[in-house]
């Protein structure tokens, strides 16, 4: 039977019939089987689907469509039942599909299994109204991943079936081609693109009417059009799933083009790699010669234009225009200098024009709906959309069309979700390797041409990868110029041996052996490639490099002078994941190997060499190590923390802690003379002088407050943390030599030249005891108490004005702690904080223990008044109730007040808003503060400050943060000071070698995650006295042996 | 049309013919631009960037020798910057194979080191990769080194479009090319060499040399080759690309 299409009569019965397979009388069922949806288990859900249909003798339609965008939610099954609305299914699995059939065949979808329902969808070209109902299943532009997409391109995917050409007329398919014959006006379709400003999607952006213009223009007896299909970058997947899921509206953006522009004959070059998009189009093709839309006299309006296609060898290079030319012509696949342009001399010589695939799915829309429709969407200068593929460290990836100039937040956050397990999203990279990577803090940049242009990107084909702080920017580009690298074609000197010496000299950067010259090399030899090369291939290669060394340089720097990767990505410069998340880059997997083999003593030996703090580390420490433990990619991670508080426990305050302390001093290095002084005696100055008086210094610690300990001692509530863990590691840090002053302010009781002339080195570490000032009105009030002094003045069992009812303003764990000792004094505690949960900077298992206790927590409200009982004491605080907005630099969702205003009756208020550390000291010393004036100014790697033999760590240089990273600084510090003063590399000296097994376990224990003890809340709540318990030994070694032993490298 | 345009370069204004590019256009004047792949009468390939030059109004460095002269074009053909960017190419060739110009049968008659010379590379910042290449001795009187060459193609044009005896290629890509004979076999064994030797003679470097000659002795005879293919290509325009 001819379906072959010549009068309108015919055209309008094509339409009916595909009106009834979009909306048969009877269930329609389609599932999305795309290439995305198939890796998935579309396949199997499709077979499910057919069989039990088959065998339950259901009269049901189905079919299979391509792929509606929301990859994370793969397989996705339209159902469209008689009289409702079409539902989006996800995740569906071919075991779900006897249940799901039962009760469609009862008229029911089941609502926990609806991603959205779509009631009316806008084909652009037509608009299919379903029925309205299912209430409770969300409209899909409410679906956080949907909304403010605007489809155009894929205005058919994902609804229609790739293989009906009746469908895709239904929806008004090839209305524009027979528009297009009828008017016989090509110059008028050329005037209406050019009005558009349709701009070619391959990334380059050059103006689509104009390029037909052109070869409209030139006189040759063959003309070319040639579809890009050959789709390379990593991580894009754009043009793939726009062909398997509506190849039709390709074909007939060619089949105008070929009309308006007098071509001939048109080519389409796709990727051998994506068959299922080459037999998607052959069998469109197919159908369209039969329905008369292609091939001879087609529409019966005596214009001829036929399509062939070509599979790619595979060849990134191939993509640009001119290599792509010459491998149609069956050459190698390598560019020729232009001009002559293709549009002059192309294909066998011939004009050619060559457009990307999502280019030609613009044109049926914008001949059919008109230019000032087009313009509406998208920004002045880049109208209409684009699609993106938005993968990486997002929760929601997928293909995703949005108009043209929107912000780059607006991907990462709104539509991607943000980051994946709480992590921080670190940059965007878009265009793959021709692009480049867009940090953080410019994620207000809309997105279209010339915006990313400026920042040394590219919009490119539209691949959007989105990088967390697990991603090394260093890697980054060195995977892009390996990828560039080895697709060069070879023919030009800059990109055939630039981009080979720039790997060499990125993969120096990532293995710890570069230096200070190859950051310059790499920057002059990324302009000359970009400057000086053929094609775009090696034009753009270098802007990974040059982006990242612009947005990411301090990354860079620190491979080099510090041979150190934060992301703790390049394997070279770190012993393990874990050693590399540690601020004290304690070696962990050597403590838990001695433990393992059952040498305690020595466990502890090696703990504590990396930490002279063990036991209290053990208990405070916000454990970093966890969030990077690759045993957390099998369960959980290994609980590195408990089993050092452990090691410690086992041997303080037992008859082995002499001899032990007996060998730590042996390591002393003989006194080199050298005088170091130290400013307060706090986590970091503690750090610093033990490994100083390792190294054979004479150090003196100078300390305002009558003990040693700093926060340790005076902001940790001793439930956390007693009194006697500290004493006990105070004690071998006095052993080692160390000599405390207290009760002496440096600035008052002794000026910082006076330290100057009695020392030859000055460490300073002073914390955070300032109270940020809040504006709040009520602060002068009986009862209001901050944090710092209430803690303090509890652990030394001084009275408080602590009252019954108490509210705790803020967070972290300041507020957590006020919380929990108030708590424990009687009170009754309610914690506000303007964020949600998962924003609170506190450990979270300390959040947890709070609630169990008793507090109360209210999130997203700001204190708004603190309300006087008429007596100067406090009778509420009254909060304003805030809303979640824009996403902020810090990457969480900045509060919005309201109007709703929450009173909370209380007599105390505790305020645990922030700490600053008191610079008053500064004034007149030569110490040079960073912009902002809140923290001191040092070197990053010597921790230097503006003044000579002056050194700085902490909180000092940071801002408030948590005892491990203040013991990191102070731990470094006595390192380069080290250094400066003996003008060599001594620090190795300080560690004996242990012998343990470098055998990777061949059984590692599959016990999941120990957690310690705790009392229960009640009981606890009630004493000061600890109350969460080191590991028992047989759990303390089970978690040693779930250890994976990263240090050790295949080559040892 | 008037056949002679008129173009500045280096800001002096100059005659041209219509139809020539921009390097052809500097050397009818003695104008000196760099090129190692470009060789008269043979087509363009824009590939070794030695003669890219500023032209007034674009922004991008372009080719002089595939970039046609036009009319009241403002060209710049020497800079800081042009000249930092041909050094970096040079180092660049000079640190992908094995140049070593003492023991070279070119020394002192070679193109890659007379540039090196004329624009000052001292050193190479890049460090070598000392590759180790195949040195092909199969044919009677002439031998390839791959060692040393810096992959201009000459040699694949001239043997396709004056000696038409299409014996050479480019095999493999990115930094893995290399001049290839035929389906990849042993120059002495090809079947379509007709031992003419001009690919000898248009090599700039030694990679193409006559047997039987030691270090500094072997002097090309670039003319003659010249002559044939300047005959040919006023017969054939352009030629074949």
């Amino acid at each position: 039977m001819s379906h072959r299409i010549s009068d309108l009569s015919s055209f309008n019965a094509a339409h009916a019939a595909g009106l009834r397979k979009l909306m048969p009388g009877v269930p329609r069922i389609a599932i999305g089987m795309g290439t995305c949806g198939m890796g998935n288990g579309a396949e199997a859900v499709y077979h499910a689907f057919a069989d039990h249909i088959h065998n339950l003798g259901l009269g049901f339609h189905l079919t299979r469509t391509g792929c509606f965008g929301f990859c994370a939610e793969e397989p996705l099954v339209n159902v469209l039942l008689p009289g409702q609305p079409l539902v989006v299914l996800r995740r569906i699995q071919a075991s779900d599909v006897p249940a799901l059939l039962d009760h469609l065949a009862a008229g029911r979808i089941p609502a926990e299994l609806a991603l959205c329902k779509i009631e009316e969808w806008d084909h652009i070209t037509a608009t299919i109204k379903y029925a309205a109902g299912q209430p409770e299943i969300p409209h899909w532009y409410d679906v956080p991943f949907f909304t403010g997409q605007k489809k155009i391109v894929l205005r058919n995917c994902g609804i229609i079936s790739p293989i009906e050409i009746e469908e895709y007329i239904a929806v008004g398919g090839y209305q524009a081609l027979y528009k297009v014959l009828i008017d016989s006006s090509p110059e008028a379709v050329i005037e209406q693109l050019k009005a558009a400003k349709l701009r070619g999607r391959g990334g380059a952006g050059y103006q689509t009417g104009l390029k037909w213009e052109m070869l409209r223009k030139a006189q040759a007896e063959r003309k070319f059009l040639i579809s890009n299909a050959d789709e390379g970058d990593p991580g894009a997947y754009m043009n793939r799933n726009e062909i398997e899921g509506d190849p039709h509206s390709m074909l007939e953006g060619m089949i105008i083009a070929g009309y308006v522009t007098g071509s001939t004959e048109g080519i389409l070059y796709v990727r051998a790699e994506y068959p299922l998009a080459v037999h998607r189009l052959q069998h469109a093709m197919d159908q369209a010669r039969d329905y008369g839309l292609l091939g001879k006299n087609i529409l019966g309006r005596g214009f001829n234009f036929d399509i062939s296609l070509v599979e790619g060898a595979g060849a990134f290079v191939c993509g640009e225009e001119t290599a792509l030319i010459r491998s149609l012509e069956g050459r190698a696949g390598r560019p020729t200098p232009r001009p002559p342009y293709p549009a002059e001399k192309g294909l066998w010589g011939y004009p050619t024009n060559i457009n990307n695939v999502e280019t030609w799915y613009n044109v049926a829309p914008i001949v059919v709906k008109g230019a000032a429709w087009f313009t509406e969407t998208g920004s002045p200068k880049s109208p209409g959309t684009k699609v993106f593929s938005l993968v990486g460290k997002v929760q929601n990836t997928g293909l995703v069309e949005m108009p043209l100039g929107t912000p780059l937040k607006t991907f990462v956050y709104d539509i991607g979700g943000g980051a994946t397990h709480g992590k921080a999203v670190k940059a965007v990279q878009t265009g793959g390797p021709s692009g480049g990577t867009i940090p953080q803090e410019m994620f207000d940049t809309p997105v279209d041409y010339e915006t990313l242009a400026q920042l040394g990107s590219i919009m490119g084909s539209g691949g959007m990868v989105v990088m967390d702080e697990d991603n090394c920017m260093v890697d980054v580009a060195r995977y892009f110029v390996e990828f560039t690298h080895s697709e060069s074609c070879g023919k030009c000197t800059p990109c055939r041996a630039g981009l080979d010496q720039a790997l060499r000299i990125l993969n120096r950067f990532t293995h710890g052996v570069a230096t200070d010259g190859d950051l310059d090399t790499l920057d002059e030899l990324s302009r000359m490639i970009r400057d000086m090369s053929l094609c775009g291939l090696g034009q753009s290669a270098p802007n990974p490099v040059l982006t990242s060394m612009r947005h990411f340089r301090r990354e860079f720097e620190d491979h080099v002078r510090a041979h150190r990767c934060r992301a703790g990505v390049c394997e070279d410069l770190a012993l393990s994941p874990c050693e590399n998340s540690c601020p004290l880059h304690m070696n962990i997997p050597r403590f838990l190997q001695l433990l393992k083999e059952d040498r305690l003593e020595e466990a502890f030996l090696s703990v504590v060499l990396d930490n002279p703090l063990p036991a209290s580390t053990g208990r405070v420490c916000q454990h970093p190590c966890d969030n990077r433990c690759r045993r957390s990619a099998i369960d959980d991670a290994v609980n590195m923390r408990e089993v050092h508080r452990f090691i410690a426990d086992s041997i303080y305050g037992t008859p082995r802690y002499e001899p032990l302390i007996e060998q730590v001093l042996a390591r002393k290095l003989p006194p080199t003379g050298c005088k170091i002084a130290i400013v307060g005696a706090g986590p970091a100055g503690l750090s610093c002088a033990y490994y100083c008086a390792l190294l054979g210094h004479d150090v003196t610690v100078y300390e305002n407050n009558a003990e040693a300990g700093g926060m340790l001692r005076y902001a940790l509530p001793n439930y956390r943390l007693p009194i006697e863990v500290i004493e006990h590691e105070l004690e071998l840090i006095r052993r080692l030599g160390v000599s405390f002053i207290f009760n002496t302010t440096v600035g008052r009781d002794i000026s910082l030249n006076e330290l100057d002339a009695a020392h030859d080195a000055v460490f300073l570490s002073i914390g955070t005891w300032k109270e940020s000032w809040v504006y709040l009105a009520g602060t002068e009030l009986r009862g209001v108490l901050h944090a710092l002094p209430f803690l303090e003045a509890v652990n030394k069992d001084e009275t408080t004005q602590l009252g019954r009812k108490v509210a705790v303003i803020g967070g972290g764990n300041a507020a957590i702690d006020s919380a929990r000792t108030a708590l424990r004094l009687g009170a009754d505690v309610t914690i506000v904080y303007r964020r949600e949960r998962k924003d609170m900077p506190a450990i979270r298992e300390e959040t947890e223990a709070a609630e169990a206790e008793g507090a109360r927590i209210v999130f997203l409200a700001a204190p708004h008044r603190i309300v006087d009982d008429g007596s100067g004491g406090i009778q509420a605080i009254e909060c304003v109730k805030t809303t979640l907005g824009e996403f902020d630099r810090s990457g969480r969702r900045r509060p919005v007040p309201t109007d709703e205003i929450l009173r909370i009756a209380c007599d105390t208020v505790i305020l645990a808003v922030g700490e600053t550390v008191d610079l008053d000291f500064v004034k007149a010393s030569g110490l040079r503060l960073k912009e902002g004036g809140t923290m001191l100014e040092v070197d990053r790697h010597t921790l230097l400050t503006s003044r000579p033999n002056f050194y700085a760590g902490g909180d000092l240089i940071t801002g408030a943060s948590n005892v491990s990273n203040a013991m990191g600084w102070g731990k470094k510090a006595a390192r380069t000071i080290d250094q400066a003063l003996m003008d060599e590399f001594r620090w190795p000296r300080i560690w004996p070698e242990f012998k343990h097994s470098m055998t990777v376990p061949a059984h590692p224990s599959t016990a999941r995650r120990h957690h310690n003890r705790e009392l229960d809340p009640a009981k606890r709540a009630a004493t000061f006295a600890e109350t969460t318990f080191p590991l028992a030994p047989v759990e303390a070694m089970e978690e040693t042996c779930r250890c994976l032993r990263c240090d050790i490298r295949a080559d040892h | 049309m008037p056949n002679r345009i008129s173009i500045r370069i280096d800001g002096e204004l100059v005659q041209a013919e219509r139809g020539q590019t921009i390097f052809e256009a500097a050397q009818s004047n003695n104008k000196f631009i760099p090129g190692l792949c470009q060789f008269k009468g043979l087509s363009t390939v824009g590939a070794c960037r030695l003669c890219v030059v500023e032209v007034q109004g674009v922004n991008r460095l372009l080719p002089s020798c595939t970039t046609p002269a036009q009319d009241g074009m403002a060209v710049i053909t020497k800079s800081a910057r042009l000249n930092d960017y041909r050094r970096q190419s040079l180092e660049l060739l000079f640190a992908e194979k094995n140049h070593v110009c003492a023991v070279c049968v070119s020394n002192n008659h070679c193109e890659l080191q007379a540039y090196a010379q004329r624009l000052g590379v001292t050193n190479v910042r890049y460090a070598y990769r000392y590759p180790k290449l195949h040195v092909d001795m199969s044919h009677p009187r002439f031998v390839i080194d791959h060692n040393r060459c810096v992959l201009c193609t000459r040699c694949v044009r001239v043997c396709n479009e004056v000696e038409g005896a299409y014996v050479w290629g480019v095999a493999g890509r990115g930094i893995g090319s290399r001049i290839a004979c035929e389906m990849d076999r042993a120059w002495g064994n090809s079947a379509s060499c007709t031992n003419c030797g001009k690919c000898v003679q248009v090599c700039p470097t030694g990679a193409l040399a006559e047997k039987g000659f030691a270090a500094e002795e072997m002097v090309k005879r670039q003319d003659l080759v010249e002559r044939l293919a300047t005959i040919r290509g006023t017969m054939n325009p352009g030629g074949p690309r």
